[in-house]
């Protein structure tokens, strides 16, 4: 080995060195993990909750139905749903718009039920305020039953459609999880998981076409 | 002839080996140091952790961020067409005292949980608003402690490329906390709860609206990345202003 080869070798050695000792330095100091902030929010004051104070009950009370509601995301209008509960414990929802101011109420759907509760999403309403969707809690999980805010029928033929029973229809490989909201004045994103478990593809359904679109982003 | 004393000669080259041998060494350290800073500026660029947006929507940030009325002008969101609200140039006041906000008292500041999508404001110790919020999905909404700089009562925000373009006027209820990321109305979408933005907070309408006519210029805004059952706000990698 000449001298010239074993200057070279050495250069290249001290090169591996002198580059990997700045390397490991710079990870090191890069690696850090950064100490997170912690801020306390405001601890909420409580009121007592003031004595009630009996009163005597002359007549039998009359069942009074439990409702709630949601309003509309620009204000304007107002979901309410009702449920009675039967003399057979059965429970019938009736839901009705109306404007913010309770004029014009308007039916949109009633359905007697025994097994599956029903109730209304917080993103129940369409950006455009023309279309509603209701979440019927079924043993298989939650359904997406979508209705018109004036009471009309949907389609021509049908006066609503049911999310999960569409998607069921398009026959995916993936399951259908949950309605989340609406992507668009027509648009209902539904998420999926997939056949290994894990989160599935997102899926637009269209209203009033019924079309049901597979989206590359996931909701 | 004399005897030729070599002996200076040879310290000469002594000298010259050992002032060559130094020279060497100091070559030798000055290129080991040369090398190791640039493998650790080279290392440090490439493993840097990505900086947060500084933008939310990529068109109209560079344009201006100035207070837009189009009553009338359609926008579009996800491959559709959207039409805004109307929107008062002098938006009328909300009764804040049939809210119960008016007899709140102390610091204003606004909390959002990105984990659980959702926004409270305080006033002194009182809860005044709880709502489900929509932020970053194409962006990240940047953690960390900020102020309202700008409230505008709309303005038109637009960005984003190919299918995820935007251009939509007469967002409402407009409040700045850093650089064009905002806490505002979205009139496009109803999926509150979920990520669903380019970085800023949107509400819905009626939200966003109490919220603007109780907020200040000045009002603070904490996002969090997560909020704990014990009102921690936890921020990992807050922006650094």
């Amino acid at each position: 080995m000449t001298k010239t080869h074993q200057i070279e070798i050495e250069s290249v050695i001290l090169f591996i060195i002198s580059a990997g000792i700045g390397a490991v330095f710079a990870l090191y100091l890069g690696h850090k993990p950064p100490t997170p902030n912690k801020i306390s929010l405001p601890v909420m004051q409580t009121q007592a909750n003031p004595t009630a104070i009996p009163t005597p009950t002359l007549t039998p009370p009359v069942p009074k139905p439990q409702t709630t509601s949601q309003l509309s995301p620009d204000g304007t209008k107002l979901l309410t749903m009702a449920v009675t509960t039967n003399k057979d414990l059965a429970n019938t929802y009736t839901f009705t718009t109306t404007n913010a101011d309770n004029t014009n109420q308007q039916t949109v759907y009633t359905a007697t039920n025994s097994a599956e509760s029903m109730s209304i999403p917080f993103n129940t309403w369409s950006p455009d305020d023309r279309y509603i969707f209701l979440t019927k809690n079924t043993s298989a999980g939650p359904e997406a039953l979508v209705v018109r805010a004036d009471g009309q029928p949907l389609t021509d033929t049908e006066q609503n459609v049911n999310a999960h029973t569409l998607f069921l229809a398009k026959n995916t490989a993936n399951t259908y999880q949950e309605t989340t909201g609406w992507a668009s004045d027509t648009l209902l994103i539904m998420n999926t998981t997939s056949q290994d478990s894990t989160k599935g593809p997102s899926y637009w359904l269209e209203i009033p076409s019924k079309a049901i679109i597979q989206l590359s982003t996931e909701f | 002839m004399p005897k030729k004393n070599t002996h200076p000669k040879k310290s000469h080259k002594q000298s010259f080996r050992k002032n060559h041998n130094s020279s060497s060494y100091l070559k030798k350290s000055s290129f080991f140091l040369i090398t190791a800073i640039a493998a650790f500026i080279c290392t440090s660029i490439f493993t840097a952790q990505p900086t947060q947006a500084t933008c939310a929507n990529s068109k109209s940030c560079k344009s201006d961020l100035s207070e837009k009325i189009e009553n009338n002008t359609p926008g579009t969101f996800a491959g559709k067409t959207v039409y805004p609200p109307k929107i008062e140039p002098q938006s009328p006041q909300t009764d804040l005292a049939v809210l119960g906000i008016s007899t709140a008292s102390g610091e204003k500041h606004i909390f959002v949980d990105l984990s659980k999508q959702t926004l409270t404001a305080y006033q002194g110790t009182s809860q005044i608003l709880k709502t489900f919020v929509a932020t970053g999905k194409w962006n990240k909404t940047p953690t960390g402690n900020f102020h309202i700089w700008e409230k505008l009562v709309a303005t038109r925000m637009a960005g984003g490329e190919g299918a995820d373009a935007y251009d939509l006027p007469n967002v409402p209820y407009v409040m700045y906390f850093y650089s064009d990321f905002g806490l505002h109305g979205a009139y496009w979408h109803d999926n509150f709860g979920h990520t669903m933005s380019h970085g800023c907070v949107n509400m819905r309408q009626v939200d966003a609206k109490t919220l603007y006519e109780w907020a200040e210029v000045g009002t603070e805004v904490s996002i969090c990345d997560q909020i704990t059952d014990t009102n921690q706000c936890i921020q990992n990698n807050p922006v650094q202003k």
